[in-house]
């Protein structure tokens, strides 16, 4: 890798920044649909239910884990708002050429924390779909379990600290007179 | 801070300006005037050495330990 290629590039920052702002729009917009979800599923649950195929006889364990699933879903957005502003402030401050700071540091760790707190839901919502199937009716989200999520959670608790280490270095620099 | 930078007693007996000792040493003015002011985390020995050379000073002259 050459020292250019390690300098940003005006044009790939301006893109992940809009590719960002693209995917938080979009994930307002997944929260928000399950959120309606949710209430449609108390208010009318004969329509929601009938219309992706289960059917709703009352409070049963299918439908309540559903409902179990759309809220996990809901935190899941806001997880994910979380780490993409995160990663937005990250990108801003590396667009205006100063990204070795505590406060990026800080935001790396929590976005660490947030991936931890998404991969626990992700357990749990594994956890609800096996509760919902039942040899009658079968429910197949498609879940599945990777040590690919768990691995990155661990890189970016380790990445957080190796920056926080840059930073306080950076900042001794700085003063060095 | 622990460490109080005698800088500007020593320009006050050399009759010396902040911008003099930046030209001779050349260290920017910014810079000297952090050290001035005490708000430098550390100092280089390349520094220390011009500036006492410039100054004809030791560098105990120009760092003082003070207890807090």
């Amino acid at each position: 890798m050459t020292s250019d290629t390690l300098h940003s590039n005006p044009d790939a920052l301006g893109l992940s920044r809009r590719v960002l702002s693209g995917l938080r729009a979009l994930n307002i917009v997944y929260g928000v649909g399950v959120g309606i979800m949710l209430i449609a599923s108390l208010v009318a649950p004969d329509i929601l239910f009938g219309a992706i195929g289960v059917r709703a006889t009352g409070w049963e364990t299918a439908t309540l884990s559903m409902r179990g699933i759309m809220i996990v879903g809901i935190a899941g957005a806001f997880i994910a708002h979380r780490i993409l502003t995160g990663l937005l402030s990250i990108v801003e401050s590396v667009r205006v050429g100063d990204p070795f700071v505590i406060d990026n540091a800080a935001h790396l760790n929590a976005i660490a924390w947030w991936l931890l707190v998404a991969e626990l839901l992700h357990l749990l919502v594994g956890a609800l779909a096996r509760l919902a199937s039942t040899p009658e009716q079968p429910f197949d989200i498609g879940w599945s379990f990777s040590f690919t999520p768990w691995i990155a959670v661990l890189l970016l608790f380790v990445l957080a600290r190796v920056f926080a280490y840059g930073a306080r270095m950076r900042e001794d620099i700085e003063g060095t007179v | 801070m622990a460490i109080n930078v005698k800088l500007d007693d020593l320009l006050y007996a050399r009759r010396m300006t902040l911008t003099e000792l930046s030209e001779k040493v050349d260290i920017t003015l910014a810079n000297l005037s952090i050290l001035k002011t005490g708000k430098a985390r550390a100092v280089r020995f390349s520094t220390l050495e011009a500036i006492c050379r410039a100054l004809d000073c030791q560098p105990g002259d120009l760092l003082q330990f003070v207890e807090e």
